[in-house]
């Protein structure tokens, strides 16, 4: 953590709807330089808890607070958006609306062209810079839009939902750009329901289902506890006879390795130990960890279904 | 402030760069000439019958004359050969070998009243040309049996009012005329100007901000601007796109005042008449009015038209909305023709200083110095006001309705966006 204060934070956020509550009692706090991951399924309330940090929405109860204050527009100038929402002016040229949405981010005219410039050619887009936008495929449009969201350098980068619709090597490419954005120093959060890429990329992760926070906490931490003292081992030739050691409470076979559960309490050294005592030969030992779609599905059912009985689509 | 240098920058570059922009722009001029040589060349192609026209006279003073006058309005007639029944014709019609003729009787010759018998009726311009050619003769025939025919023939082409100005000399008196006549011409193209322009880059910006909201562009821009400066940004620069627009219908005139009317006149002397044209031009002032006028009615309405496409999700939507702020237009625009035609009274003098009308009502008869300086200055002062009201309301209605994506509010919700916004 750096010095700077935290970034983003709600406290006892509640927006409704009508009849709908959309987020309720929600807190949260980013620290700066985190990659944050806002999880959860469609319609659990991500793009609602996001549109409100950005002033967007106004919370029916609690307070947001960006920087350390209220989310103003000085404050929301030094962040970086991209709404769920693909939003962008079709007639216009790709360079042009950079240029633009650099422009009103306070970046100067020339210096925002050659911002922009870089970035096309970094994404692969230099030869549609003078295109249309309405010719781009979404996917394009997409990049086109990020690149208008890190234009202005930001401070903070509230991506939301930013890998849908991009395919899996774009997918990488911005996967890349974040990672490096936050070796520069910026604080990212972004919301998704695709739980490998928020495995992959995030150091926290806040899980939301209907409306509420779940789990918020270090996700190295996280998985640590949640580990449910499953240990995989694989042998070079025959097994010895896992079954009868006093330490393990149940055998699966999973492929070529095995999966040990053992009694609560043992520490897995101890069945490290028993493996070189039998003298036989290891390939693999390891302490298995859960996935995050499984703590998610633990604690708030199947993240593939969704919360919002209408709406189809999402992770499984 | 730059930001909203952006907006206006962007709102302009993208708009004048449209080939609809364009195609108005050079297009309106050439699209009226065009719109008056099709109707021209209509009129004149639906008079060319294939088959013939016969006249057929029973009273035997008429015959000639109207043929030869008939001839003249472009009539090919062909007069029946004496001793030729009415019934004869008449098959002649049927049998599809004359598409009508003429009977000119007794009646004909005492009161121009004659008929025509046809399987159709005639259009519009012949029944004009052939009633007037045949009543000319008719009133040649009839003065030339009086004594004093000549004198009744005068009398008949109208008299003349010949005004004769007190305390001006001549000179003096025809530079007030033209003054008069110049006012008119500007007053009448103005006006018209006005209509257009608020009717146009009114709807203009309001398409502009659905655009905006329906794209969601909006999330994002928002997030760098504050909703004013982005509604200020959007309405100024489609307003200069429109003035751009009058500017080079204006410079258009100019242009063809100044340089190719002389060519022309130079080229043919018959179209030396033209270059009093010039001295109608309007001046400076009048123009600058204009501008003025323009700038004010322009900002009432776009902002109010801003604010209607704030509310609406659709352009549907945003066609029933808008009506009121239509008929606000409109209504002061036949208020207007009717004066034009001369019906001006008094009191509509008092309803041109209502704000919402006074661009189309007041600045005509500013120019046309039919209302007192004082009273242009007052309903300018009272539009500014009107304007500062309409901006604040529609500013607190646009920066709660571009971001909601609900449906369009009650008037009772609309009041309560004005008063939390």
């Amino acid at each position: 953590m750096t010095q700077n204060g935290t970034v983003v934070r709600l406290s006892g956020v509640r927006k409704t709807f009508g009849a709908h509550t959309a987020v309720d009692d929600f807190d949260l706090a980013i620290e700066p330089g985190t990659i944050y991951g806002l999880l959860g399924p469609n319609g659990s309330g991500k793009t609602t808890t996001i549109r409100m940090m950005m002033g967007i929405l106004l919370p029916d109860g609690g307070s947001v607070e960006l920087f350390g204050g209220a989310p103003d527009f000085a404050r929301r100038s030094r962040v970086g958006y991209l709404p769920e929402e693909r939003g962008v002016y079709e007639k216009m040229k790709v360079l042009d609306q950079l240029v633009f949405f650099g422009e009103i981010r306070g970046v100067a005219r020339s210096l925002a062209r050659t911002r922009a410039e870089e970035w096309l050619e970094r994404l692969g887009l230099s030869e549609w810079a003078s295109k249309k936008v309405q010719a781009l495929s979404k996917g394009m449009q997409q990049k086109v839009q990020f690149i208008s969201t890190v234009l202005h350098d930001p401070e903070l980068l509230i991506l939301d939902e930013p890998f849908s619709g991009l395919d899996p090597i774009n997918q990488d490419v911005l996967e890349e750009i974040v990672l490096e954005e936050k070796e520069r120093g910026k604080t990212i959060l972004f919301s998704t329901h695709l739980m490998e890429q928020a495995e992959r990329l995030c150091e926290r992760v806040c899980l939301i289902s209907r409306a509420r926070k779940v789990l918020d906490d270090d996700l190295k931490e996280l998985k640590r506890r949640e580990r449910t003292g499953v240990v995989a081992v694989e042998f070079e030739d025959e097994a010895p006879p896992v079954v009868s050691w006093p330490d393990v409470l149940q055998v699966e076979e999973a492929g070529d390795a095995l999966h040990l559960t053992l009694h609560d309490g043992v520490r897995p050294e101890g069945i490290l130990a028993q493996v070189v005592a039998e003298g036989a030969s290891l390939r693999r030992f390891e302490l298995l960890e859960p996935r995050l779609h499984e703590i998610f599905v633990r604690h708030a059912g199947d993240p593939g279904a969704d919360d919002a009985p209408s709406r189809t689509g999402g992770a499984s | 402030m730059k930001q909203v240098w952006s907006v206006i920058r962007r709102e302009y570059v993208e708009r004048v760069k449209t080939r609809a922009f364009i195609l108005s722009t050079l297009g309106m001029p050439l699209l009226m000439i065009g719109i008056m040589a099709v109707i021209g060349f209509v009129a004149v192609l639906s008079e060319q019958s294939e088959r013939q026209i016969a006249l057929i006279d029973l009273n035997g003073q008429l015959g000639e004359r109207v043929q030869e006058a008939l001839d003249q309005a472009g009539y090919d007639v062909e007069l029946a050969a004496p001793g030729t029944s009415v019934e004869d014709l008449d098959q002649q019609v049927l049998d599809e070998e004359l598409e009508a003729y003429i009977v000119l009787d007794d009646a004909t010759a005492s009161d121009a009243v004659f008929a025509y018998r046809s399987k159709e009726p005639p259009g519009g311009v012949r029944s004009q040309l052939m009633r007037s050619a045949i009543v000319e003769e008719v009133v040649d025939l009839r003065l030339g049996e009086m004594e004093d025919g000549d004198s009744v023939r005068r009398l008949f082409q109208g008299g003349s009012l010949e005004y004769e100005p007190v305390g001006l000399d001549e000179e003096e008196a025809e530079e007030a005329e033209a003054e008069r006549i110049t006012g008119m011409i500007t007053g009448i193209a103005g006006g018209i100007i006005l209509y257009i322009m608020m009717l146009a880059y009114g709807a203009q910006t309001l398409q502009s901000v659905l655009e905006e909201k329906q794209s969601r562009v909006v999330e994002l821009v928002i997030s760098s601007l504050r909703p004013w400066q982005l509604m200020l940004g959007k309405i100024v620069g489609v307003g200069a796109v429109g003035l751009t627009q009058v500017a080079i219908w204006i410079a258009c005139v100019a242009l063809l005042a100044s340089l190719a009317l002389p060519t022309l006149i130079a080229a043919a002397s018959d179209f030396e008449e033209l270059a009093q044209f010039r001295q109608y031009l309007p001046g400076p002032g009048a123009v600058l009015l204009l501008v003025v006028f323009f700038l004010l009615g322009y900002f009432l309405y776009s902002s109010l038209f801003a604010a209607v496409g704030a509310m609406c999700r659709n352009l549907q939507e945003a066609g029933q909305t808008q009506a009121p702020l239509i008929f606000l237009i409109i209504i002061p625009f036949m208020l207007q023709m009717m004066t034009f035609q001369g019906n001006n009274m008094q009191w509509m003098n008092w309803v041109a200083l209502f704000p919402f009308f006074s661009p189309i009502m007041m600045y005509p008869r500013a120019v046309m110095g039919d209302v007192p300086a004082w009273m242009v200055a007052v309903s300018i002062v009272l539009m500014a006001l009107t304007v500062w009201g309409s901006a604040w309301v529609a500013g607190r209605i646009y920066k709660v309705g571009i971001l909601s994506q609900g449906s369009r509010p009650s008037p009772r919700e609309l009041l309560r966006w004005i008063r939390d916004a």
